[in-house]
This record gives structure tokens, C-alpha cells and sequence, in this order.
């Protein structure tokens, strides 16, 4: 396969010299070899209408090129296919979900069912914060009695906790789990003593195999909620339950907070969760771009990761992206993940010269033409393009754009921007632009 | 070629054959429409390489011929005059269009250089009602994906069997599936399954014509042909392999509701305004007489509206993408929906009330709290 895609590789680079660009790219691109034996090449092309024009009138330069590197007198066959290489992609989350959502009976109240150990990135920064929950999830009561995690917001304090939960539910649904945030545990001790009913809420939670605390800095302050929580605390720990509690900070840090009390939070392990590194974002965003059934490429990942330092921005960059890219109808690449994050942020990256450079380095033009008052079909596309491209990437005003392209008028460039926004969306012209901003233009040099 | 033929009746060829044209193609001849007099009648082509069209007008033909013309002008200028009869005749490289009062000298280009639209029509599959077209196939095409990278998915599957034909779309996000479509096949030739671009599909339903449509399969070619009285469709079929759709329809569900499309159809549009910047997420909360359908964007604000409906189940809630659910409450016409979920993590069902033949499901999206 890979020797057929080699041969056929030279030929097309040889016919690539003898027509003309447009040709090459409509006709020629989609192209591949099939199979090359016993003196017979097999081609594929896209349809009928391509290998007619191919027979027709490009036969005498395919024959020749081909008599060149397979050997004189091969005979040549077109089939109606589409290129291997086209085929094979995802089939999009409808698909994928179905075994995964079978997996899960049934779920905790206020526990996300998709926070667990295995969508969990781990590396430098939270390796031991996710190696404890994952032995306290093992064996909930007996190492680690309270595990007390700590870390600054967004960093995946609430998805360990969540997965510890889950992991124990997994294992064993009889098992009584809370999870419970600081705040709504002081509603709960409050609306007991206000109802008279304290006892209940006490049977509630002093009952329970895994209590799950999150954001317990809030206690702070709340004697009578503190007094609650210490009671709990000790039957709990007495009767082997186990408890985890997160924070935005130390126990020791922890202000206003009953000493005894204190002491129970560091009684057990206290471990920290440092903001995400580098590659620990990157991590996290193929992990999300799965969840929502994208093929996210590991450059997309990396360009993105460098953008957004904090871990909670991420799932929105990547939700922008996702949501530019389908209103396009493009798919992701790295030049849209730029386009749309520097949206948000500073615009200016290009200088004008490079854009309107790449665009002409694109259609084989020269950058006096496209400035230039000439008229013809083909300078007049380019032009547009250049002004849509100005237009939307750098936000430069109408004038400031016809200035740049040899002195024309704003309205004139009005138009031009109005008429790619049309053709892009009845001509799929999307793909032809995200591949004049990646094109290389030191291909420049060869005019 | 010369040729003398009623505007009229070039003009409504026109409008649909202009389709095919490819106005920006980096190949100068598929800009234009081919021309070709013979036996009493014109035929126009156009194509742009993934399909073909070419239909015919009768016409006074004094000398066969063939060539071609720049699509874009002819078009605006057939769509313009006013003549009732024009004449077209061939002058060296040019064409010449006279009627009454004009005159108009178009460039061509050689008409060898425009490409065959088909080889062989191949083996004639089906014939399909034209009305039967519209209405079945309206309401699955929208489904399939518009991304030709992704080859499957950009087609409409046309599957045999035991009773009729079942059409499924699908572009991995949402699905549309119809039983029971009556083509009818001859035994020794007809299809057992078929996938066809969906944009071939939507060229067809433009055809503003009532014939029946025969459609012909050429296997060696991987060709479909749709022939509509003098009007030919011609695209390519589809190789790739279908994902396993059958697998992904839910058999049970928690919660049933139903209610009026269009009251929907509105309440979704009005939610759609508040979630265009939040990814259009749509929220549906099916409550037991109704459906509070609601919608959000933090820096802008929220809205809700609610739908009457009779649910049936536990009450539960569930969020789309509402551009999915504006697609399928505007593709259908019938006037009750019935809407069916099993947590908000499944994909929903929608179905046509007192109508097993159809369903349309919508990946829901996750939303926290």
C-alpha cells in the first residue's frame, strides 16, 4: 500500500510541473494507485465526470509519467473510488456513548457520574493527591482517616472526591455515601434545630460508610455547625466510616476554626493539589474533547493548553472551539483554535503583509498584482479573500484594508468581504482559507 | 448550432441546473453550462465533479451542435429578458443570443473540454413517487452531516426490507430514520442497500418537476442516475462503510411526553436567542402537564417558556443543541410530537404521534446542576 502511495506520489509530483494548478488541484489531488501488477496500474478517482476529463485530456502526460517510473507500455485503468484516505473517521458521539451509559446503574445524588479515576489526568502536580484517594477508595476506612485535600480552585479537587465516591459505589451500591459541600451541611444543621428534628439529621449523616465534605473552609465561624461536625466526625471515625474533606487551603490556615476540631481535620493524611502544568492541560483537554465525542489532535491540544493557564477556562476554550467549528462547518486544527482564542484575547498577531503575502503565495500571484487596478477573474478572488481575511483576523477598518490593496475604495471592500462570507457558506470556501493562513509562505521565494 | 426555443421554458431549467454550477472552481469549464442542439430539443449540463445535472427544452433546432457558455451571465441574463422567443447560434468561438429587440455575443469554450456526466445509465433500481420523495425524505436528509470528510456520515442509507425500505441519516450527533418507504423495484435488478450523498438527495427534492423518478444503478461506474422526465441527476455512491445504527435506538424509556410541534417549534426558536452564545444549549424540563423549556447565557440573560404537554413517567430534564431541535421540529409537518428519554445522559427519541415508521434522536448535552 505504502509502495503504491510512494510511486504514485512521484508520478503526480512529475504531472504537477505540467499542468496547470487549477487542474492539478481538482483533478489530479484526489487521485491515488490502487494496485500496480502485471504491467497494469489501477487508479482511483473520486467520479465519473473526473476520470472523463482524465482520459480525455490528460491521458498523454499521465502515460508518458507513468511509462517514465513503472516501465514502458503499462497499461492504465480508472475506477470509480474514493481514496483510501478519505475513509475511516469517528462516527461521532451518538455512536460511542451507547456502551458507555450501559456501564452506569444508576448514580449518587449530587456525584457526577463522569468524575471518576479514569477520566481523571494525572501527573507531577496531583500524582499524590490521586494516588491516596485511589487507596482510600480501595479501602475506605482503614489507611488514611480523614484524607484531607488542598489546592487552589480548578485544579480537580471536587472530580477526586466525586471519584473516590463513584469508585466505592461501583464496587459495592449498598454502601451509605454523602457528598455533601460545607454549605449545604450548615443548611442541613440549621434547618434541623429550626424544624426540631436534629435527631434525624444526626442519624443521617453518623450513619453513613463514606461522608464526602467539599469546601470545608466554610465552617469557619459556625460554632454551633462546628459543634455538629466535631460529634459526627468522632462516631464516625470510631465506627471505621471514611471521611474526606477538601479546602481551598491548609487545615492550619483553616481561621475561626474550634482547635479540637482542627486537630480531627489533620488527624489523618493531608495532601495538596498544585495548579496544572503544561502538560497536565493538554491531558485534561483530550480527556474533555472525548467526552464530547471529538477526535481532538494532540497539536490542537498543546496550542490550546498554551493559552489557557487555568484548568477550569479549558472545557470553555475548548466548547468555543468546538462551536466555531461546527457553525463553519471546518474541522479543527490549530489555526482555528488561534483564530478563536485570540478572539478573546489580543487579535493582532499577523502583521497585514504576511496575510496578504500568504494569500498571494497561494494563488501564484504576484503582491503588485493583487495591489494593482487590474480586474481579471482570478486577481479579483484573491483580492476578496485578502480583504476577508484582513478583515476578520486583524479587525482593520474598510479603509485601512483599501489602502493596503492599492488604494481602494472601503466600499469596494465591503463588498468583496460580504461576497467570500456568502461563498463560504455555499461553497465550502471555509477549508480553501484555513489553508491559505497555514500556507507556507516562503514558497515566496521561488518567484 | 442554431436553435430557437420559448425563454420560458429554458428559464425554469434554469434555476435548478444552476446548482451543479461551480462559480468559483479553480477549472474554468465548470463554470459554465453545456449546450447541445439535437432532435428537436436543447440539453443544458452542469457539474461540478461530485454531481451532474442536465435537462432538456424543446426547441427549433436548424443546425445540431454543441457548445458551451459562461453559466453565471447566461443565468442572470435568461432570468432578466423579457423576449418570449430567443434564437442561439454558434459564430466562430462565440455564441449569439438574438430575440426580438436584443443581441448579446457570449465567449464559450470548447465543448470537448467539459466532462461526460455519465458512461452508462446502468441498470434501472426503483422508481419513486415524487410526492412520496418530499415527504419521507424531508425529514431524514437534514440528519446527514455536511462534512464530506467524513464520508459515511454525509449520506442517506436506502436499505431493503422485509416490508418497503427504511432511509436513515445520520451525522453522529442526531439520527433520522423512516420505515416502510414505498419504492417500487423491479425483482431481478432491485436494490438491497444503498448510500447516496445526501446532497444528491437535496438537488433532487429541488426539482421542481412531478414525474415519477426512476432511479438507475451502475455498479461498475459507482453511479446513481435519477431520471425525472427529460431531467438527469447523476452522483456517485457512497463506499464507505454505515455505522451500526440499530444498536444506538433505545428500546425503553423513563419519561414519555407529547405535545404540539409547532407550540414547540416557537418555544425553542424564542430559547434559541438566549443560547446563541452558549453553544445553543436548549433546556428541556418535561414536568407532568408541561415542558419548561428554558435557556441561558450568563452575560446576557436567561428565558423560559413553557409547552403544553402529558408526560407520563418520572418528571426529568434534558438539554440539546437547540439548532438540532429546531431542524427537526421545522423538517416535519405533522402537528404531534412524542418525545421519549431515559436520563439526560441518553440519547432523546422523538416520534410522530400515531406513526412507528419514523424516529429522530438527538445526542443531549451535558450540563451541570
Amino acid at each position: 500500500m505504502d509502495k503504491n502511495k510512494e510511486v504514485w506520489d512521484e508520478i503526480l509530483g512529475e504531472i504537477e510541473l505540467e499542468v496547470s494548478r487549477a487542474n492539478f488541484l481538482t483533478l489530479f489531488k484526489r487521485t491515488a494507485l490502487l494496485s500496480s501488477q502485471d504491467g497494469v496500474l489501477t487508479i482511483a478517482a473520486p467520479s465519473i465526470m473526473i476520470i472523463d476529463l482524465l482520459q480525455r485530456r490528460f491521458f498523454d502526460i499521465i502515460k508518458k509519467s507513468v511509462d517514465k517510473h513503472v516501465g514502458e507500455g503499462t497499461e492504465i485503468i480508472f475506477v470509480p473510488k474514493t481514496s483510501p484516505a478519505e475513509e475511516l473517521r469517528a462516527s461521532g458521539p451518538l455512536f460511542e456513548t451507547s456502551e458507555k451509559t450501559e456501564a452506569i446503574v444508576g448514580h449518587l445524588p449530587r456525584v457526577r457520574p463522569d468524575f471518576t479515576f479514569a477520566n481523571l489526568a494525572v501527573s507531577s502536580t496531583n500524582q499524590l493527591a490521586y494516588v491516596s484517594a485511589t487507596t482510600v477508595a480501595k479501602k475506605p476506612g482503614v489507611t488514611y482517616n480523614p484524607l484531607f485535600i488542598y489546592g487552589p480552585t480548578g485544579v480537580g479537587k471536587t472530580h477526586l472526591m466525586q471519584a473516590i465516591a463513584n469508585e466505592v459505589y461501583q464496587k459495592n451500591a449498598d454502601r451509605k455515601i454523602i457528598y455533601i459541600t460545607s454549605e449545604e451541611f450548615t443548611n442541613e444543621v440549621v434547618d434541623a434545630i429550626r424544624t426540631n428534628s436534629t435527631a434525624q439529621m444526626k442519624r443521617r449523616f453518623r450513619n453513613t460508610d463514606l461522608l464526602i465534605i467539599d469546601d470545608i473552609q466554610f465552617v469557619a465561624g459556625k460554632e454551633k455547625v462546628q459543634e455538629e461536625l466535631f460529634h459526627t466526625f468522632n462516631i464516625l471515625v470510631d465506627n471505621g466510616s471514611q471521611i474526606v474533606l477538601s479546602s481551598d487551603r491548609p487545615p492550619a490556615e483553616i481561621k475561626k476554626v474550634e482547635k479540637r476540631l482542627m486537630s480531627r481535620f489533620s488527624g489523618g493524611l493531608t495532601v495538596d493539589i498544585e495548579a496544572p502544568d503544561f502538560e497536565l492541560r493538554t491531558a485534561i483537554l483530550l480527556i474533555k474533547a472525548k467526552k464530547y465525542g471529538f477526535n481532538l489532535s494532540m497539536e490542537v491540544a498543546k496550542t490550546i493548553a498554551e493559552k489557557e493557564q487555568d484548568a477550569r477556562s479549558l472545557e470553555g476554550a475548548l466548547l468555543r472551539i468546538m462551536t466555531e467549528a461546527e457553525a463553519k462547518g471546518v474541522l479543527i486544527d490549530s489555526s482555528l483554535a488561534q483564530t478563536v482564542l485570540e478572539g478573546k484575547s489580543a487579535k493582532k498577531t499577523y502583521h497585514p503583509d504576511d496575510i496578504i503575502n500568504n494569500v498571494c503565495a497561494y494563488y501564484k500571484i504576484k503582491p503588485t498584482q493583487i495591489k494593482s487596478q487590474k480586474r481579471d477573474a482570478s486577481l479579483v478572488r484573491a483580492r476578496q479573500i485578502a480583504m476577508y481575511v484582513l478583515k476578520k483576523d486583524l479587525d482593520l477598518t474598510y479603509v485601512e484594508i483599501g489602502n493596503m490593496l492599492g488604494g481602494r475604495d472601503h466600499t469596494t471592500v465591503m463588498h468583496g468581504v460580504e461576497k467570500v462570507e456568502k461563498m463560504i457558506e455555499t461553497n465550502g470556501l471555509g477549508q480553501e482559507i484555513l489553508g491559505i493562513k497555514n500556507y507556507d509562505s516562503g514558497k515566496l521565494a521561488d518567484y | 448550432m442554431i436553435v430557437t426555443l420559448l425563454t420560458d421554458n429554458l428559464r425554469a431549467k434554469l434555476s435548478f441546473l444552476n446548482h451543479a454550477v461551480s462559480p468559483n472552481s479553480q477549472l474554468e469549464i465548470l463554470s459554465n453550462f453545456f449546450l447541445k442542439a439535437s432532435k428537436g430539443k436543447l440539453t443544458v449540463s452542469a457539474t461540478d465533479l461530485e454531481i451532474g445535472l442536465s435537462s432538456s427544452v424543446p426547441a427549433n433546432v436548424e443546425e445540431e451542435g454543441e457548445t458551451t457558455v459562461p453559466a453565471k451571465t447566461f443565468f442572470d441574463l435568461i432570468n432578466n429578458i423579457t423576449e418570449e422567443k430567443i434564437t442561439l447560434k454558434t459564430k466562430g468561438t462565440n455564441l449569439e443570443l438574438t430575440g426580438k429587440k436584443i443581441k448579446m455575443l457570449f465567449q464559450t469554450m470548447p465543448p470537448e473540454e467539459f466532462p461526460k456526466l455519465y458512461e452508462e445509465k446502468g441498470e434501472e433500481a426503483a422508481v419513486l413517487k415524487k410526492e412520496l420523495l418530499l415527504k419521507d425524505f424531508n425529514k431524514v436528509v437534514f440528519s446527514a452531516s455536511a462534512d464530506s470528510s467524513r464520508p459515511a456520515l454525509s449520506g442517506v442509507l436506502v436499505r431493503k426490507e422485509k416490508e418497503g425500505f427504511l432511509i436513515v441519516a445520520t451525522d453522529g450527533y442526531r439520527l433520522s430514520l423512516k420505515k416502510n418507504v414505498a419504492f417500487e423495484t423491479k425483482k431481478e435488478t432491485g436494490i438491497e442497500s444503498l448510500l447516496l450523498p445526501a446532497r444528491v438527495i437535496r438537488e433532487l427534492l429541488s426539482i421542481k418537476q412531478d414525474e415519477d423518478i426512476r432511479l438507475n444503478v451502475s455498479e461498475k461506474s459507482n453511479q446513481a442516475v435519477f431520471t425525472q422526465g427529460e431531467t438527469v441527476l447523476v452522483g456517485r455512491l457512497i463506499e464507505a462503510e454505515y455505522p451500526n445504527y440499530e444498536k444506538i435506538i433505545p428500546t425503553g424509556f423513563d419519561t414519555k411526553t407529547g405535545f404540539d410541534r409547532e407550540e414547540m417549534h416557537k418555544a425553542v426558536k424564542i430559547c434559541s436567542v438566549f443560547a446563541r452564545e452558549t453553544a445553543n444549549i436548549v433546556k428541556l424540563s418535561l414536568k407532568k402537564d408541561k415542558i419548561v423549556v428554558s435557556a441561558n447565557t450568563p452575560s446576557v440573560g436567561e428565558d423560559t417558556v413553557e409547552v403544553e404537554a402529558k408526560t407520563t413517567g418520572e418528571e426529568n430534564e434534558i438539554a440539546f443543541n437547540g439548532k438540532y431541535l429546531l431542524d427537526f421540529l421545522s423538517n416535519t409537518e405533522e402537528e404531534e410530537v412524542v418525545f421519549e428519554m431515559s436520563g439526560p445522559l441518553n440519547a432523546g427519541v422523538f416520534k410522530l404521534s400515531g406513526d412507528d415508521s419514523f424516529l429522530h434522536l438527538i445526542m443531549p448535552i451535558r450540563v451541570q446542576g
